[in-house]
């Protein structure tokens, strides 16, 4: 479970990144986090596994705090948390397996690591992984030879290679075509129904978010202005979260 | 004509007087440079020369071109395939530092700066004097030749390394971080396999280009083909000069088949 | 070697294609134990007399300003040849260049001949053209200006036809449908497009060629490398160290100025 208790950020020039976050999401959810460029979905996303530390509060992942860890403990702890990111973060001039089989290099001794030979089972793992992406047949093809769509799913592969449970996804289909974004979000539907991870989405296409996640967080200047389920999210709520005006009145209201 | 048109006219500058001016700075430094040109001979008897060049070129001295001694063509070019071999991968390696040191991305720009011109300073001592310096270190011979050609290649090489360098993706590195890799696991499998290929396709691209500038080394004693070849043409032994320059063309044109496919292979899969 | 199959937990199989890495590595470490056999080389003997490479070096410095005066004059010489010799090969390269364009010519065998004489010209080194040309043309920069020129023309001509084979030729079927002569349509379709890739691979060329016609010189082609080679046979070591500090200033300024004219075509 991650736990966010009022937790802030605020960056060394004086942005508010996030503002006094409080939220659980449970083991197993499909979250969505929708919200204008520069709300901070990106802050609450990356805060999750420290790609950006937070200023205030506290942040637990199953009980650890991740405020608290350094080295090792960081590294071991982002092994449990993969992540995507929209420009895709492969190398280009290298085989799809070897970029699928770099995830798993943490856990090499260290001479192996040097070389780069790797066990067998580590192979089977970066394979199977490909197999539930659906691009087995790619596995031996150069990454620059593959369409934007499958690059995505090659960097997925690269994440389940690493048996997380929680997947965090920075803007994992904005650079994608509308049709292969799609695929692009069943294959995170399917991982996340077969194999239980969490999945968490940085998203800007609204109708994706509402067709795909169970749960929709809309912030707005680092603030959390809605969440809850996709289903009764509506014109009412998306306004609240891209204007600001309608939420307002709603409140008064109340 | 409407306003907004002949004020876009008039707010194009001149284009002929702007050229006129380019073509007058070209014409007075190609004249400048026409000048000074000079030469000792009268051309007539050069046609003669030529000539017996031509023919001797033409009709090359078969049994040295087969001659499978240490004295032969066959020994000389493998000679110096192996000083351009070693002299290439000597030379890779000096690049490396200075490439690194010299990458703006890397380093603050007054580094930078400064490594650049100590490369521009390494590549300006012309190789005859690289050779005379190193004779005094491994005595005259192929060690001496390959140690010049890896001083020579240092320059292209560290400014090709370099612009691979500055245009590593580091986004490759976000994703490792977020995947619990150490820093060097980060240089390992993020920065490695990126520079590998371009370093590779530089390195072999230069031992082309030393196969080729290798006959310099024979100016000053400094092992393979050079030396023979200058020495046949010294002598007006226009046979010989034609069996090695035949030999040494074979050779190259076949690597360069061979080093192209590779490179391209590299860079494109 | 056979392709090694890899069986998943799913029944699913995939064939692992055979790496060469390791025939690579294995060509490699005999192509250098071979060259090192050959060679004669030796890290020790580097290690040990390594600081002996340096003793004409120290020799160089400090450079004997007094005899500025007279590098100028074959400074100048050499520079000389560089521009004329990069000049003409350059516009040399042009015609052969466009005959050996297969988006031009159709021809196959005019392409292949072209090309196939482009490829033995570039195998030629640079000094024995220069050594051949002061037989022929007797000896003086005009011999350098030659052998510069003759690397120009193959060194710049293969780039210009690679790079009007990549020309596109949208621009040139417009100008002809609306009615422009072939010759029309080249000059204002094609050669803007390859005018400024062509003119910064030239001054490139030339950045190099300053170089090289310094050493050519040791051959008797004139310019710098003949009071090099004339001060190294007795040698006064820093007058060649001044010789060489001239030269880098040159080196560096010509570079600077050549850098900047090809950032702005670019």
């Amino acid at each position: 479970m991650i736990r966010f208790e009022q937790v802030s950020k605020v960056y060394s020039n004086g942005v508010k990144g996030l503002d006094n976050v409080t939220l659980d999401i449970e083991q197993g959810e499909f979250v969505a986090i929708i919200g204008l460029s520069g709300a901070g979905k990106s802050t609450l996303l990356r805060s999750i596994n420290r790609m950006h530390s937070i200023t205030g509060g506290t942040l637990t992942v199953d009980g650890v705090d991740v405020t608290k860890l350094k080295g090792k403990e960081l590294r071991k702890f982002r092994r449990k948390i993969g992540m995507i990111f929209q420009s895709f973060n492969l190398i280009t001039r290298t085989t799809v397996i070897n970029n699928v089989l770099t995830s798993r290099v943490p856990d090499l001794p260290w001479w192996r690591s040097l070389l780069g030979i790797y066990r067998r089972e580590d192979k089977i793992a970066a394979l199977e992984a490909l197999d539930k992406v659906g691009i087995l047949d790619k596995a031996y093809s150069r990454v620059d030879q593959l369409s934007g769509g499958q690059q995505q799913r090659v960097a997925l592969a690269r994440t389940l290679a690493q048996n997380p449970s929680i997947i965090l996804a920075d803007e994992p289909v904005a650079a994608l075509d509308p049709v292969t974004a799609r695929q692009v979000m069943d294959d995170f539907r399917h991982i996340n129904r077969e194999m239980k991870i969490t999945v968490i989405i940085n998203i800007h296409h609204v109708d994706l978010a509402l067709d795909y996640a169970d749960r929709v967080i809309g912030i707005r200047a680092g603030k959390i202005v809605y969440d809850g389920p996709a289903s009764q999210v509506d014109d009412k709520v998306l306004s609240s979260i891209y204007n600001g005006e309608e939420y307002g009145k709603m409140e008064a209201a109340q | 004509m409407n306003e907004r048109i002949a004020a876009q006219l008039n707010a194009e500058k001149s284009p002929l007087l702007k050229r006129l001016l380019l073509a007058a700075v070209i014409l007075a430094l190609l004249i400048w440079s026409s000048v000074g040109i000079r030469s000792t001979s009268a051309v007539g008897n050069g046609m003669a020369v030529a000539g017996s060049i031509v023919r001797g070129i033409l009709t090359p001295d078969l049994s040295f071109l087969f001659d499978f001694t240490s004295q032969g063509v066959p020994y000389l070019l493998l000679e110096t395939v192996c000083i351009a071999f070693m002299g290439t991968l000597v030379g890779a390696v000096i690049a490396i530092p200075f490439a690194f040191l010299g990458a703006a991305n890397i380093v603050p720009k007054g580094i930078a700066l400064i490594s650049r011109l100590v490369v521009m300073a390494i590549r300006t001592i012309p190789s005859f004097v690289y050779g005379l310096m190193f004779i005094r270190v491994t005595g005259p011979g192929a060690f001496a030749g390959l140690m010049t050609m890896s001083l020579c290649s240092v320059g292209m090489v560290s400014k090709m390394y370099i612009e691979s360098i500055e245009d590593l993706d580091k986004k490759i590195l976000e994703s490792l971080d977020a995947a619990g890799c150490t820093f060097f696991q980060k240089i390992r499998y993020g920065i490695l396999p990126q520079l590998l290929p371009d370093f590779a396709s530089t390195v072999i691209y230069r031992f082309d280009m030393n196969l080729r500038d290798a006959t310099v080394l024979g100016l000053v004693g400094a092992g393979g083909i050079g030396a023979p070849l200058i020495f046949a043409m010294n002598s007006y032994r226009w046979n010989e000069v034609g069996s090695i320059l035949i030999g040494l063309i074979v050779l190259i044109l076949v690597i360069e088949v061979f080093s192209t496919r590779i490179r391209n292979k590299l860079v494109r899969g | 070697m056979k392709n090694r199959t890899i069986t998943l937990a799913n029944g699913k199989t995939v064939e692992q294609p055979k790496s060469h890495a390791l025939l690579i590595l294995v060509l490699v470490l005999a192509a250098l134990a071979v060259s090192v056999h050959v060679t004669g080389f030796q890290l020790s003997v580097l290690i040990r007399g390594g600081y002996r490479f340096f003793d004409i070096l120290k020799q160089m410095v400090p450079p004997d300003i007094s005899y500025l005066d007279k590098v100028w004059g074959p400074l100048f010489d050499t520079i000389k040849m560089s521009v004329l010799g990069s000049a003409a090969g350059a516009v040399l390269a042009v015609p052969f260049s466009v005959i050996a364009s297969s988006n031009i010519v159709k021809n196959r065998v005019v392409i292949s001949i072209v090309r196939i004489f482009y490829s033995i010209v570039r195998t030629l080194p640079t000094l024995v053209t220069a050594l051949i040309a002061t037989y022929i043309f007797g000896l003086g920069t005009f011999a350098g200006t030659i052998a510069i020129g003759v690397f120009t023309f193959s060194y710049v001509g293969k780039l210009l036809y690679e790079q009007i084979e990549t020309v596109d030729m949208g621009a040139y079927e417009a100008m002809e449908a609306l009615g422009a002569t072939r010759f029309h349509a080249f000059l204002y379709s094609v050669i803007p497009q390859i005018l400024p890739g062509y003119i910064s691979n030239c001054l490139f060329c030339f950045e190099g060629n300053v170089r090289y016609a310094a050493i050519l010189g040791y051959v008797g082609a004139g310019g710098l490398g003949l009071i090099i080679n004339e001060k190294v046979g007795w040698r006064e070591y820093d007058k060649v160290g001044m010789i060489l500090l001239t030269l880098f200033g040159a080196v560096v300024v010509i570079e600077f100025v050549s850098h900047q004219i090809r950032k702005k075509l670019t």
